[in-house]
């Protein structure tokens, strides 16, 4: 929980986005993050993030997946309580193909989706700040973190330069809380605006 | 790097009309904000009604059991396992359209990845219904599940063909639905923020999981919808491909062949592909939506119906020639069952043929794959034809078993057998009309992402581009 | 930026090729007196070795055609940066198709009925019900029609292409008409390959081999397993002409592509591999199992678990990983493994029933597999030279050029 300056600049085109975002970080401002209606290929790396190891972990989940269903029904089959179905060995590979498969799949499935909304800090009731409503419609948005180096009003000069057609400052939580979107919550409003001050 | 949205001209644009990015939004949230039509009620209370008879069949079979169905000593699957794989089937298009497609870069899905999406997740739900009350004491239905019981513990039997479908049909739903959901995050995000009443914003606020749109999030987003496609992909063949080991395991003559995997998938696709088309050219008339499935999806799922009604077409031929190829007398006359048309279901074997194979040859032609009457009337027909390919593979491979004296008189359902199948199609379309109207039926961020590629409006603007020599174009833009 | 349109064949490769299908020439002589000229067995060891290679090497070719017909029906426009190439490569469909056609019609002609053993059914009953199918007279038709119409279907799709070279760019309306105009001949190509490869050719030419088994997959199976052979041989191609400075508007968003296309139809394959096995085990009909038994528990045990670990394991393993697929030298030597694998997997279809009781792979049929190897670089070589290497005029190119996964 930490309450933090912003400025916020919106771009109505991600063609502007993309020189913009690089001039930005080459002045050296930081960027909290830039939010955008629809993914944009590239950005993340123009944004200089790291590439996600996502796919990584579903590999692991999966092959978690195949090892408990091999094991499982060969401890059941061949050591639990054996049986003889259609004169097949105890431990049949070919029947237990399936079963290994589906498992596979759904270990690496809902193992990636829990590890994707952990990581994005995705759930019911979850609630963060929006710095522009349409950031979800038409409109993509920068925010640059403030730091006690930042001039605000140079910095909303700057994105104004580089094609950000609205731009204001915003006092806000920068992560996530427990909250209901048809009710406004001013999470420390007071206790924030006292600090910074 | 912003690389140059380009694609040829010679293609037909999958957005129709000037949109911006926010005509999108608008385009495809308004239905949502809108108080329901008359249309709807209308069809939702019909639906629900159709589903309250489907309760009340299932209730007599629960109540009376299995006898309540017309099944006998040789049919011990009828209509029932018919209506399951079937419905199943058709729950393959849209995992199909979105992962399949997804993987081969065909841009058209973005316009009916949801929709279809959310036709499989609802057929698969439908067709779970039958397996769990074919077994007759359906409050024993836990005992498939694998868990260190009271009795011995005596395990199930994981090398049975039924329990890989409980694996199967499991993992599929639950999978179809992490992948559809995970998709409709950011949709939901969208009306949130557009939403004006309270409940709708705190209803949606909860939905949408806090999304925000961060270039992170996203992604992490795009990784997980390409990693869930690559699992999909195989998973969605497996799923048929298990249904048809149901068959295809045993020994019995006309199931046993080694063929039935892929053609059974082919004929999902076919017949999801299908239902799809019989949903979304009424949706996108109901929704105004003409500008985003356009003709030209309808037509590129109708290559798809009559590239995979041949492919079930050669699938039959395969089966039927080497039948006779084999000289197995059982097998033969396991075919002669269907072929024959003096035997009591040889007709329903001809009008699957017909309508699974010989209709679909009708677009081969572009006037008629344009054609938005005719389409329906052959999703239609589509849909009626494979529900008779699983007729015929259940109904009459049984009904003559090996003792002539234990041959059945003709199986014909009963009204609470039917009165199931017709509750199935209550809930789906219940479920469908809920999803209509309350979720974005088209992926509003998907659209967005290929609008300035796609877009017709967009596309005219690179003409620049289109009249370039290859060389200089290359040089250009060539990374 | 101008690109290398004209290929020159470099010496090396010219000699490589006359070396290959010298080596091949002189394999068969040898072959013929070692085995050819000896009893029964041996000679049924002679013409097998023929029988699967000439036809493993024409069904691989032809997969390029096939690959060209089905990107040109999906609307594909990544794959036109190299789709010379695979046009060249189908070209050796005709060579390879005219001695595959020699040789099947050597052993109808010339009674092998240690091969087919159909040719003289005696008064065995199933094989006398086949009779309408299994019968020299429609062999030898169904088998000129087959290779005809790959032949003449491919050679259309390879004129229309060279078409365009004539002309300047083409008008929206004219790219439209073109296009139009390839889907129809090249659903024309898939209908006949249909009605050929997916379906009766491998009955003809191999299943009838064992003339009392029958799997309706079989079929599909090899199809399969040529399909993604073709994709292998392929790769190879473009990776050669790219590391010799041609095909400048291939880079690796295209390699990764054909990366995907053999990791697919490697599970593909393993997919039909397993339906087919595994139902045959489960259901464990003697009249099946016929073809599995030495396979799995016999003489052939150790190519037919090298078979799945060359042709499964190997791909899933390592072409999972985006890396290896962005990579040239491991995507030569999977494209070279996927080849020779699926080269003993039609070592097995053939040889195994030919011959139960003892395997026997030795330079004879690396020899064999060796000239016609060769036979297919000088082919595809010539036939790369004779055109653009760019199609230039193709409306969907410049969707190729900037095309990137």
């Amino acid at each position: 929980m930490a309450i933090k300056k912003f400025v916020v600049g919106s771009f109505d085109d991600e063609a502007v986005l993309f020189p913009a975002v690089k001039k930005v970080r080459k002045a050296g401002y930081k960027i909290h993050d830039v939010y955008t209606p629809f993914p944009i290929h590239g950005l993340d790396q123009v944004m200089g993030l790291r590439d996600t190891s996502l796919h990584t972990a579903g590999f692991i989940y999966g092959i978690t997946g195949t090892a408990t269903a091999l094991s499982f029904m060969g401890w059941v089959f061949t050591r639990d309580w054996p049986l003889n179905i259609g004169g097949k060995p105890n431990f049949p590979l070919p029947a237990f193909i399936p079963i290994t498969f589906e498992l596979t799949v759904l270990f690496s499935a809902v193992g990636m989706v829990l590890t994707f909304c952990y990581l994005c800090q995705l759930a019911p009731f979850v609630k963060k700040h929006h710095f522009h409503e349409r950031a979800t419609d038409d409109l993509f948005v920068m925010v640059l973190e403030c730091t006690s180096r930042t001039n605000e009003e140079d910095a909303k000069a700057f994105l104004a330069s580089v094609g950000a057609k609205e731009i204001n400052v915003q006092v806000a939580e920068a992560d996530w809380w427990l909250g209901r979107y048809d009710k406004d919550e001013k999470l420390f409003e007071n206790k924030a605006e006292k600090s910074l001050a | 790097m912003a690389s140059l949205r380009y694609e040829s001209q010679v293609r037909e644009p999958l957005v129709t009309g000037t949109k911006t990015y926010h005509d999108v939004t608008q385009d495809i949230v308004r239905p949502i904000e809108m108080k329901p039509s008359f249309l709807w009620k209308v069809g939702f209370t019909i639906s629900v009604l159709l589903l309250l008879f489907g309760v009340y069949s299932v209730y007599r079979e629960v109540v009376y059991g299995i006898g309540e169905w017309n099944l006998n000593k040789t049919i011990g699957w009828g209509w029932d396992i018919t209506n399951f794989v079937w419905w199943v089937g058709i729950g393959h298009a849209g995992t199909l359209i979105s992962a399949i497609l997804l993987l081969f870069r065909q841009g058209w899905r973005t316009g009916v990845n949801r929709a279809a999406e959310a036709m499989t997740i609802f057929a698969v739900m439908c067709a779970g219904q039958f397996p769990i009350f074919h077994m007759g004491r359906v409050w024993m239905a836990f005992f498939v599940l694998p868990y260190p019981n009271t009795r011995g513990p005596l395990w199930v039997n994981f090398s049975s063909p039924l329990l890989w479908d409980v694996f199967a049909i499991s993992t599929y739903f639950t999978v179809s639905l992490l992948f559809w959901y995970s998709g409709l995050l950011p949709d939901i995000a969208t009306v949130r923020d557009r939403a004006r009443e309270k409940w709708r914003k705190h209803m949606y606020g909860v939905l949408s999981f806090g999304w925000t749109g961060s270039t992170k999030h996203w992604q992490r987003h795009e990784a997980l919808s390409l990693v869930l496609a690559g699992l999909s992909t195989p998973l969605v063949l497996s799923v048929h491909t298990i249904v048809s080991f149901d068959f295809a395991t045993s020994v019995i003559p006309g199931w046993h062949t080694t063929i039935f995997p892929p053609y059974f998938v082919a004929g999902a696709i076919f017949s999801g592909f299908a239902m799809v088309q019989t949903l979304l050219i009424i949706t996108r008339k109901v929704l105004n939506l003409e500008d985003y499935i356009t003709m030209e999806h309808i037509e590129v799922m109708n290559k798809v119906i009559v590239l995979t009604g041949s492919i079930v077409g050669v699938a039959y031929i395969t089966e039927l020639f080497i039948s006779w190829y084999g000289q197995n007398v059982y097998e033969m006359a396991a075919f002669q069952n269907r072929w024959d048309l003096s035997t009591p279901y040889g007709w329903s074997y001809w009008l699957m043929m017909g309508c699974n194979v010989l209709a679909p040859q009708f677009f081969w032609f572009r006037k008629l794959r344009r054609n938005l009457l005719f389409t329906f009337f052959m999703s239609i027909i589509v849909n009626v034809g494979m529900w008779f390919e699983r007729f015929v593979i259940i109904v009459t491979s049984v009904y003559r078993d090996y003792i002539p004296s234990s041959w059945s008189t003709y199986y014909a359902p009963t009204i609470w057998e039917v009165g199931f199948y017709l509750g199935t199609f209550g809930l789906f379309f219940t479920c469908f009309f809920l999803f209509a109207k309350y979720f974005p039926v088209i992926a509003i961020a998907e659209i967005k992402h290929i609008l300035k590629k796609n877009g017709e409006s967009f596309k005219e603007n690179m003409v620049e581009e289109e009249r370039a020599t290859p060389e200089k174009f290359a040089h250009e833009h060539a990374h | 930026m101008s690109f290398r349109e004209q290929f020159e064949i470099p010496a090396k490769y010219k000699m490589w090729s006359m070396i290959l299908m010298a080596v091949g020439l002189v394999s068969i002589l040898i072959g013929y007196f070692l085995y050819g000229a000896g009893d029964e067995h041996q000679n049924a060891r002679f013409w097998g070795v023929l029988l699967y290679n000439s036809v493993y090497f024409l069904l691989v070719v032809n997969a390029a055609m096939f690959f060209i017909c089905a990107t040109t029906l999906a609307m594909g426009g990544w794959q036109l940066s190299f789709r010379r190439v695979s046009e060249a490569i189908s070209v050796a469909v005709i060579p390879i198709g005219i001695i595959s056609f020699v040789i099947l019609i050597a052993l109808v002609l010339g009674h092998q009925h240690h091969i087919y053993h159909w040719l003289t059914p005696g008064d065995d009953k199933l094989i006398l019900g086949k009779k309408a199918f299994l019968n020299p007279t429609f062999f030898i038709v169904w088998t000129v029609l087959t290779i005809a119409g790959w032949i003449l279907l491919g050679a259309r799709m390879r004129k229309i292409s060279a078409e365009l070279d004539e002309r300047g760019p083409l008008t929206k309306e004219e790219g439209k008409r073109y296009v139009y105009k390839t889907t129809v001949w090249g659903s024309l190509y898939l209908v006949w390959f249909a009605l050929t490869v997916a379906s009766t050719v491998p009955w003809l030419w191999f299943m009838s081999i064992d003339a009392h088994w029958y799997s309706t997959m079989y079929s599909w199976y090899t199809f399969a397993s040529s399909f993604v052979a073709g994709i292998a041989l392929m790769t190879l191609f473009v990776i050669y002409l790219k590391n010799h400075g041609y095909l400048e508007l291939v880079n690796q968003e295209h390699l990764h592509d054909l990366g995907k296309f053999m990791f697919a139809f490697s599970i593909f394959w393993t997919y039909l591999w397993f339906s087919q096995f595994m139902l045959i085990w489960y259901a464990n009909i003697p009249e099946e199992t016929v073809y599995f038994k030495h396979r799995v528990q016999g003489p052939y045990r150790g190519i037919f678990f090298l078979n799945l670990i060359i042709n499964f394991l190997a791909p899933l393993l390592i072409l999972m990983r985006r890396s290896s697929k962005r990579n040239y030298t491991l995507l030569v030597f999977m494209s070279v493994l996927i080849l020779f694998g699926h080269w003993i997997d039609f070592y097995q279809m053939v040889i195994g029933s030919i011959s139960k009781d003892h395997v026997e792979l030795n330079l004879f049929d690396f020899g064999v597999a060796a000239g016609f190897i060769g036979l297919i670089m000088w082919s595809a070589g010539n036939a790369l030279t004779k055109r653009s290497l760019v199609v230039k005029n193709h409306p969907f190119l410049k969707e190729s050029i900037i095309h990137h996964t």
